[in-house]
């Protein structure tokens, strides 16, 4: 073109028509920019409901978040104590710590500006320093686009119609395919672990899970607990209630992985070639254990591995006490809890079978032969239902009928039960029934929500068409001629707040008497202990309290040579606990035999 | 992709060229668009050669290195971009970790010089003959090329630099939460608690 | 007595408003022609590369966006689809449709910069004071939809993080709107201006029957009369289901380049446009399993886009860790701003250094990773 391009010379004095037009910069800081509604700024973290999972700071790409402790806030089940705290010299604010958050409670707001002369002032604890950031939330995390996996991979099990026509398990339990899926799930927070009693070691083992080491798995799993797959049957799981996952979804299946893990090694022998524990070299001391429930089995399994010469003495014809014969077989098959106990039998534990202490053996002769003992008796005798007409034929107690159907036999409960109670016993004592043939209802005295039974239990108890009725006071038991129960009778309750916060009480309504007809009553409220196996002389020098025995810290009873353990001595009472007793004991054992 | 063609007979047809032409080379089609081969060291820069003037892939798209620390040698990967038929070829090649050599190829390719000043300074192959500078992406570095997989940036961070104080506070959840139940965790567990 | 050398050495950089980031090109200079120049890089390592094997598959996708200043986008997504390709992770309908529009978006903001750094270099920095208050529009648009304004996060394997906010499709039309408007004044000022076009012409020519084998991608290609576009040649996301067409020219100078990415600039803002009509409903995300679990299968990628200046390669190897083996990278600087320029400024004047680098499209960031 030529160099005189009038046109292409004139066009850019256009420009000059912008003089007139308003500007559209933002006069900052006069005018503040309002940013967008996903505006990733600072942190902000509610502390409270934050529980120091650490999952920001793994995440964290850059290595900025600290996991710190804060003055005001203490550590406990669930919470491990801890808060993060952003290093904003290395943030990118890529948000990645929001979208791990399993609780939600770690946000991104509107806040943008951070301006100070101090170049040491980088460290930022969301929640600390900016209490007001909560109302100027802007990238944030549900449960839709959260990272983190809230849904449990769907456990198998019978139908509810079909199982009760016969006690084969129930729990079809996890393929290796889906135990992998459930185990990757998990995020390693840990704070399962300070809840269980034992402490096992959770993220060990579902990480080894998760990696395809069941091997691994299982030695995790016996470092600490020598029944890993009967916990994973029945275990109350603690763990579940304060995982992490739990908050906004569903905990990780921690108990039925350990099921899967143990359940990998079919036979003892398989065991006992994986755990290939380290035994040592027998150091001359005898441990005579009372009782082949969990917490003697486990204080046998490990007084064994340490060298001690371990005998256990148990008055029934199979080991395991409550947990063989209160727990039942659709929970709790045989051939598990045999193969476990045969691993222990194997590599040392001596157990006699049907010897009874007080009875077919005394006292004193356990107490003289051995340089210690642990006793883990539990509680055997059942409580009285406390109205009247319960000394009639066809009431019997939860533990009785379950003692009796694990140790083969099949008592005639007629057609008709009720079963009185709210826990696992009485849930126990009623899915038997079912599958006894008889149609079954279950009184408790309070609200559904607060039966201390397993969730899972009231559940399967329902599928079986177990009728539950809650806010139900029993007060008389009715029986005929011959004294055979026939009838109960039972009032409504109302739940009455006791005022003060607490949990409200059953107040029986006046008039709202009503009578059922039936043919057995189960009673499932309780048990205490029986102590009369042990003598005088030594009972009057041992401490008990509301019919436990007292320990200090050491699992060590008022005589120094008697350690006790279980639903005997502990508050929580369930197989866990006593597992936990027997480890701790051995640790108190050999210190006390082998200072 | 919406519409993935699924007829390759032009990538079969690269590799059939390939084969009549070098008997000890393997290739494969890998999907459209992408043929992948193997060659010997010795014959890469007559596969390159004849790739570029017969086949028709004239154009280098990228050359790059991969650190097989575990198996002993490098893999280097040339890949080259045919215009007109629209594939991508990928010939990769082994070389050895222990004075790792290649044969220079940038008069086949200027731009090879870049790529293969890269790799002298990061991996530490040497291209006998090739006149490039010294220095590319790092000024004065006396250590070992950093991105062989045995160089360790984390312990070069700690002993290169110093953190800056305030983060000294800074705690571990799982160790808290043990040593808070007195919980003892075995050492063949520790290898499955999450990563630092 | 001293021997008087004729040729002075400058160095243009690495703090210099022409470059178009931080490198040096050290210039021997006879008067005002360029006898010999050689470019320093290495002011931008970052050593992500590196970085990259010591963080899992997920915390990676955070450091590539930081390759390119001006368009992180194409980053994002080719490490996005190699690591997909490894795995054979489906994406979802709508998840492509997305990461398109934010594509284009991307491409339509770096058009916007380079509109700046070309027209700067030459003196019109009118030019530069609109494009950029406009670029920030395109921003906003970002902003809303992503939660950052430079550096998005957004687009990672499986697809996209967030869906489009309520109101995004008509925010998005709106912009384009107000850009095709602008157009017509930015075409007044630079495009129809016979100064920039007198400038332009005959400046920085590439060998069009050697370009391809000196490896020069993207405008400049096209420039040369070459038809080649990633998105045509090998078609990725949902591009073979829309309608554009390549920039084209034959003068293979600075001028033509400039032509090239007018055209495209039009031809973007047209395809935001398609996007938006044709999107369809659906998921926009694929979950990834745990992040700190994620185990991609052993294998590699080969994967390219076609972003606003050029070529950009993805390589990436995995060794069936839960950490990648080998990202390796590789943007449309690597050769234009090495072994292409060095040539082309030889016999150069010295005042059209930043005018050719702007040209080329250099951005050193991803030269060096």
């Amino acid at each position: 073109m030529a160099f005189f391009d009038i046109k292409g010379l004139v066009n850019p004095l256009s420009t000059l028509k912008q003089f007139g037009n308003k500007p559209h910069t933002v006069e900052y800081p006069k005018k503040h920019k309002e940013t967008a509604a996903r505006y990733r700024g600072l942190h902000f973290n509610d502390l409270e409901a934050c529980i120091g999972c650490g999952n920001c700071s793994t995440i964290c790409m850059n290595e900025a978040i600290d996991m710190i402790t804060l003055a005001d806030i203490e550590g406990k089940g669930g919470d491990s104590g801890l808060r993060p705290r952003v290093d904003n010299g290395r943030c990118c604010w890529c948000a990645l710590c929001v979208e791990v958050c399993p609780t939600g409670s770690l946000n991104l707001t509107k806040e943008y500006n951070y301006v100070t002369k101090d170049a040491d002032a980088f460290l930022w604890t969301p929640g600390v320093d900016n209490p007001e950031g909560k109302d100027n939330l802007s990238f944030t995390s549900d449960t839709n686009t959260s990272l983190s996996l809230f849904s449990r991979v769907p456990m198998p099990e019978m139908d509810g119609k079909e199982r009760v026509k016969s006690f084969a398990e129930t729990m079809l339990y996890y393929t290796e395919e889906a135990a992998r899926e459930e185990a990757s799930r998990c995020i390693s927070c840990s704070l399962c672990t300070e809840v269980c009693p034992d402490h096992m070691h959770i993220p060990e083992y579902i990480n080894a899970i998760a990696q395809g080491e069941d091997e691994d798995a299982i030695r995790i799993i016996y470092d600490n607990n020598p029944l890993g797959e009967m916990c994973g049957k029945v275990c109350t799981r603690r763990c579940e209630d304060v995982c992490a996952l739990e908050v906004r979804g569903e905990a990780v299946a921690i108990r039925w992985l350990k099921e899967y893990a143990v359940g990998r090694a079919s036979t003892a022998e398989m065991l006992q070639e994986i755990v290939s524990p380290d035994i040592q070299a027998p150091n001359g001391k005898k441990v005579g254990i009372i009782g082949a429930g969990p917490a003697g089995l486990t204080a046998g399994y490990y007084l064994a591995l340490k060298g001690f010469d371990v005998t256990i003495y148990e008055g029934h014809e199979y080991a395991g006490g409550m947990v063989m014969y209160g727990i039942p077989k659709y929970r709790l098959p045989m051939d598990s809890l045999n193969k476990q106990i045969d691993y222990m039998k194997n590599i040392g534990v001596k157990i006699e079978f049907n010897t009874y202490v007080g009875k077919d053996i005394s006292f004193e002769k356990i107490y003289e032969e051995n340089d210690a003992m642990f006793v883990g008796v539990g509680f055997q005798k059942p409580y009285d239902i406390g109205i009247d007409g319960e000394k009639a034929i066809g009431v019997i107690p939860a533990v009785s009928l379950l003692f009796d159907v694990n140790n083969g036999s099949t008592p005639d409960v007629g057609n008709k039960v009720v079963v009185i109670g709210g826990g696992n016993v009485a849930i126990d004592g009623a899915r038997v029934s079912r599958r006894l043939g008889a149609d079954v209802t279950i009184m408790y005295r309070r609200r559904v929500a607060d039966m201390p039974a397993d969730w899972e239990e009231i559940e399967g108890a329902e599928h079986e068409s177990v009728e539950i009725m809650p806010q139900t006071i029993p007060v008389e038991i009715i029986s005929d001629a011959n004294n055979r129960v026939k009838a109960i009778k039972y009032l409504k309750a109302e739940m009455v707040s006791d005022g003060k916060g607490g949990r409200p009480r059953p107040v029986p309504i006046e008039g709202s008497e009503t009578i059922m007809e039936c043919s057995t009553v189960i009673g499932a409220i309780g048990q205490e202990a029986d102590y009369d196996f042990i003598p005088d002389e030594f009972r009057n020098k041992m401490e008990f309290k509301w019919g436990k025995m007292l320990v200090n810290d050491d699992l060590q009873t008022a005589i120094p040579k008697i350690f006790a353990g279980g639903d005997a001595v502990n508050n929580t009472a369930d197989a866990i606990s006593a597992i936990a007793d027997g480890f701790n004991a051995v640790k108190s054992i050999e210190k006390f035999l082998m200072k | 992709m919406t519409t993935e063609n699924n007829n390759l007979e032009r990538e079969e047809a690269v590799v059939v060229a390939l084969k009549a032409t070098f008997p000890d080379l393997t290739a494969r089609v890998k999907r459209i668009r992408r043929v992948e081969a193997s060659v010997s060291k010795a014959l890469t820069p007559s596969v390159l050669v004849h790739a570029k003037n017969v086949l028709g892939y004239k154009a280098l798209s990228h050359i790059s290195c991969v650190d097989w620390i575990e198996d002993e040698h490098f893999e280097l990967v040339y890949i080259l971009w045919n215009p007109d038929e629209k594939i991508q070829l990928l010939i990769k090649t082994l070389i050895s970790r222990e004075n790792a050599t290649m044969e220079n190829i940038d008069t086949i390719w200027r731009q090879a010089n870049t790529y293969q000043r890269e790799m002298r300074e990061m991996f530490g192959i040497e291209f006998p003959g090739f006149v490039g500078a010294k220095e590319f992406l790092l000024e004065d570095w006396d250590d070992m090329p950093p991105m062989r997989r045995d160089f360790d940036t984390k312990e070069f961070v700690k002993e290169a630099f110093f953190l800056r104080p305030g983060r000294e506070d800074a705690k571990d959840v799982r160790d808290t939460i043990a040593k808070r139940s007195k919980e003892e965790i075995p050492e063949f567990a520790k290898k499955y608690s999450r990563e630092k | 007595m001293m021997k008087r050398e004729k040729a002075t050495t400058l160095y243009l950089g690495p703090q210099h408003p022409g470059i178009t980031g931080n490198m040096m090109v050290k210039l021997k200079v006879e008067g005002d022609t360029i006898v010999n120049s050689t470019t320093h890089v290495g002011y931008l390592h970052r050593g992500f590369e590196k970085l990259m094997e010591r963080r899992n598959w997920l915390q990676s996708f955070t450091i590539v966006c930081r390759i390119c200043v001006p368009e992180p986008d194409p980053n994002e997504e080719n490490y996005a689809r190699a690591v997909e390709e490894i795995e054979g992770r489906e994406v979802p309908e709508r998840a492509q449709w997305i990461r398109t529009l934010v594509l284009e978006l991307a491409r339509i903001g770096t058009y916007l910069l380079w509109f700046a750094g070309q027209s700067g270099s030459a003196g019109l920095y009118t030019m530069g004071q609109w494009s950029i208050g406009d670029r920030d529009y395109v921003l906003d648009l970002f902003e809303e939809l992503t939660g950052g304004r430079v550096y998005h996060m957004y687009i990672w394997p499986g697809g996209v993080r967030r869906d489009l906010p309520e109101g995004f499709e008509a925010k998005v039309l709106q912009t384009m709107d107000y850009l095709e408007k602008r157009l017509i004044q930015y075409d007044k000022l630079m495009f129809d201006n016979t100064i920039f076009q007198k400038r332009a012409m005959g400046v920085g020519w590439i060998d069009p029957e050697k370009a391809i084998e000196w490896g020069v991608v993207g405008a400049p290609l096209r420039a040369a009369g070459i038809a080649s576009d990633v998105r045509k040649d090998d078609p990725y996301e949902v591009y073979d289901q829309l309608d554009f067409e390549m920039g084209h020219a034959t003068t293979s100078d600075v001028w033509g380049r400039a032509q090239v990415r007018r055209f495209e600039l039009e031809q973007s803002i047209n395809l935001v446009r398609q996007i938006i009509e044709k999107m369809p409903k659906g998921e926009y995300y694929n979950r990834i399993p745990n992040p700190m679990k994620w185990v991609v299968p052993a294998g590699d990628a080969y994967v390219k886009t076609e972003s606003a200046r050029g070529e950009f390669g993805y390589y990436v190897v995995s060794d069936g860790t839960n950490k990648p083996r080998r990202v390796h990278i590789k943007g449309p600087a690597y050769v234009h701003a090495m072994t292409l320029l060095e040539d082309m400024l030889k016999g150069a004047n010295v005042s059209d250094v930043s005018f050719i680098m702007n040209s080329l499209g250099t951005c050193p960031p991803e030269i060096e990773r």
